[in-house]
């Protein structure tokens, strides 16, 4: 049982440690779950400024190369001055301004790069008027005089600032790749911290909840075994306990008779002695009335007084004690007699049995005057007819015997069913009992009023171990000079207990 | 009556009282025969089966006897009494007792009580009854005990 009533953790109780550990082991993957998205997003935003600086360097190659292929064309066109090289500067040309514009589309977010791509703007067309110049000097056949303005003009000193300003730019583009790959590195970083502590929070508290749950299982499966012995050996405490009980009562019923039996045994000799007495003072007393008339001399006063009056009163007490000790044993004899007695259930017209009891007590009942009247219909129950044959009438009985001396004496007996139970009540308007008595009334040989009718106070002790044998209660309501109700309440069908 | 005088009558009461009571009532009933009277059931059965001048050795005798004795009850005696092998089998037996409870009346007749009497509490019923018991005693036949 201890089981039960226990709870791990210091008196926290169960389903809040584990709504608890749940709760965490959630929210620890709540945040693991949106560190690892946030961790992807960058991955791929990172993976695309990879791809965009590699883009941008891939068309700065280009524009490098086609830069390189228009003043290689230039100078083979300066050199052998045949049309094809011509066709090449010109080639070179036209793929050159697409990479120029996509080169500045690709840049247009980085401040850092749009001063040198302007630059780059610039030069290019310089040189590129620079170039067109020699080229239309060669093609007039002034091939001398495109020479010098390329040595004037220093067309190899244009070509390497071009190239610094293109390293510029990639290395620009290198150096933003580097900063972004640290920033990923450390976005990782923080992405395994706090992966790893979701994890390390996520295990604990699963192995917390285990734990829990696995105790709390043990203390139930514990209390759910010691809950089986009890049941088990439930059944067999309550019949120990009934045969106990029978037992007793039977001790209880043994013992009632043993007593009344052996207290009898010496009743018998003091009745039979008395009587004796009482025999012998008779010749005692026609001795002293002869004596007085043959010589009046030798009877004194005492023996005369002895033998005609001390005696019989003695004897006279004597008996009438002696008459009620006996009546006091029949009693309880008589109860003990009932507790032993083989009940046999019957179906019992109630209303048939209380006009039979109130026949057979009729001539009482006219003696005292006394209007009965039954109210019918009333139950049929399934009882000891005996039994509820000597409750009712002692009722009956009683309440026609306790009359107010004022009004006519009146009894009237009604019973219903109620779910359950069948209460009989008999009414009358006696004299009643006064409410401090009303347990008292159902003892042995005790009584409640004016003690003017004859009786031993046996007939409720009576009718309420005989109401209780038949599974019932008696009860009173009553104010003294009001008339009393008794209530016998009893189930429907008496139920038979097998012991 | 000079049949009779030689059935002894032996009474095996553990009540002073009653047996004096009965004794005088008897008597009063003007049985005159011999009356042996025992308070415990020990002697009273060595009365019975062992003295020389007992029922069992010398003579017819019938028995009263109480059912609530100290240091045996009276089914036990009855029952010796009413033995196969018993000389006194055919001796009747009278019980005489307070007790009169179904079961016991049966088991006491069953055993071979010849009369199962209940003491009346009422000394008027008592005093009648036992002179009945001896008007009852003066013509009933008691066989001889077999040697």
């Amino acid at each position: 049982m201890q089981g039960l009533a226990r709870t791990p953790f210091g008196g926290i109780p169960v389903g809040r440690v584990l709504i608890a550990a749940m709760a965490t082991g959630f929210l620890a993957l709540l945040a693991a779950a949106v560190a690892a998205g946030y961790a992807i997003r960058q991955e791929n935003r990172h993976s695309d400024w990879v791809i965009h600086t590699y883009h941008v360097e891939t068309v700065l190659i280009e524009a490098r190369r086609l830069v390189e292929q228009k003043e290689t064309a230039r100078r083979g066109y300066m050199l052998a001055g045949t049309p094809a090289f011509l066709d090449s500067f010109e080639r070179a040309h036209a793929a050159l301004v697409p990479q120029i514009v996509e080169l500045r589309r690709l840049t247009a977010d980085n401040v850092h790069q749009r001063a040198p791509l302007a630059m780059v703007v610039r030069r290019l067309a310089e040189l590129d008027a620079a170039q067109r110049a020699t080229n239309e000097l060669v093609r007039q056949g002034r091939g001398a005089e495109a020479l010098r303005l390329f040595h004037a003009d220093s067309g190899l000193l244009r070509m390497q600032k071009l190239r610094a300003v293109f390293d510029l730019m990639a290395r620009e583009e290198r150096r933003l790749l580097a900063l972004r790959d640290a920033e990923q590195t450390a976005s990782r970083h923080r992405f395994s911290i706090v992966a790893a502590v979701s994890i390390l929070l996520f295990l604990l508290v699963s192995i917390l909840s285990f734990l829990t749950v696995r105790r709390y299982t043990r203390d139930l499966q514990r209390s759910r075994v010691a809950l089986a012995d009890l049941n088990a050996t439930l059944e067999e405490q309550v019949k120990e306990r009934t045969a106990d009980l029978a037992l007793a009562n039977e001790e209880i019923q043994r013992f009632a008779y043993i007593v009344s039996h052996d207290l009898r045994s010496p009743l018998v000799n003091v009745m039979g002695f008395t009587a004796e007495l009482s025999a012998a003072t008779g010749p005692l007393a026609e001795l002293i009335d002869r004596a007085e008339a043959e010589a009046p001399h030798i009877v004194t006063e005492e023996a005369r007084l002895a033998a005609r009056e001390d005696l019989p009163e003695a004897i006279g007490f004597i008996r009438t004690s002696t008459a009620k000790m006996d009546r006091l044993i029949n009693a309880i004899l008589k109860l003990s007699r009932e507790g032993r007695r083989v009940l046999a259930p019957e179906m019992i017209a109630l209303d048939q049995l209380v006009e039979q009891i109130t026949d057979s007590i009729r001539h009482v009942i006219d003696d005292r005057g006394v209007t009965v009247t039954i109210e019918r219909p009333m139950p049929v129950v399934v009882s000891d007819r005996i039994a509820l044959e000597q409750i009712l009438s002692n009722l009956i009985e009683n309440a026609t015997k306790y009359r107010h001396p004022a009004r006519a004496a009146e009894v009237h007996v009604s019973a219903q069913a109620t779910p359950g139970r069948v209460i009989v009540a008999v009414r009358d308007n006696g004299r009643g009992i006064d409410p401090r008595d009303h347990q008292r009334v159902f003892d042995l040989f005790r009584r409640s009023g004016q003690q003017d009718q004859p009786g031993e106070g046996i007939g409720l002790a009576h009718v309420r171990a005989l109401a209780y044998r038949l599974g019932g209660t008696i009860s009173v309501e009553s104010q003294l000079g009001e008339g009393a109700t008794f209530f016998l309440s009893l189930p429907p069908t008496l139920a038979i207990e097998s012991a | 009556m000079n049949d009779h005088r030689s059935v002894g009558i032996v009474m095996i009461e553990d009540d002073e009282g009653h047996a004096r009571l009965i004794e005088k009532n008897i008597r009063r009933a003007g049985i005159l025969n011999d009356i042996r009277h025992f308070t415990d059931g020990t002697t009273a059965l060595d009365y019975l089966f062992n003295a020389p001048d007992g029922p069992a050795k010398s003579g017819p005798a019938m028995v009263l006897l109480d059912l609530n004795l100290p240091d045996m009850s009276g089914t036990d005696i009855l029952a010796k009494i009413k033995d196969e092998s018993s000389p006194l089998r055919r001796a009747p037996v009278v019980v005489l007792t307070t007790t009169d409870d179904k079961v016991e009346i049966q088991r006491c007749y069953d055993l071979g009580c010849n009369v199962y009497i209940t003491k009346p509490v009422n000394y008027e019923n008592f005093a009648q009854a036992i002179r009945q018991l001896g008007l009852f005693l003066s013509v009933i036949q008691v066989p001889e005990v077999e040697g």
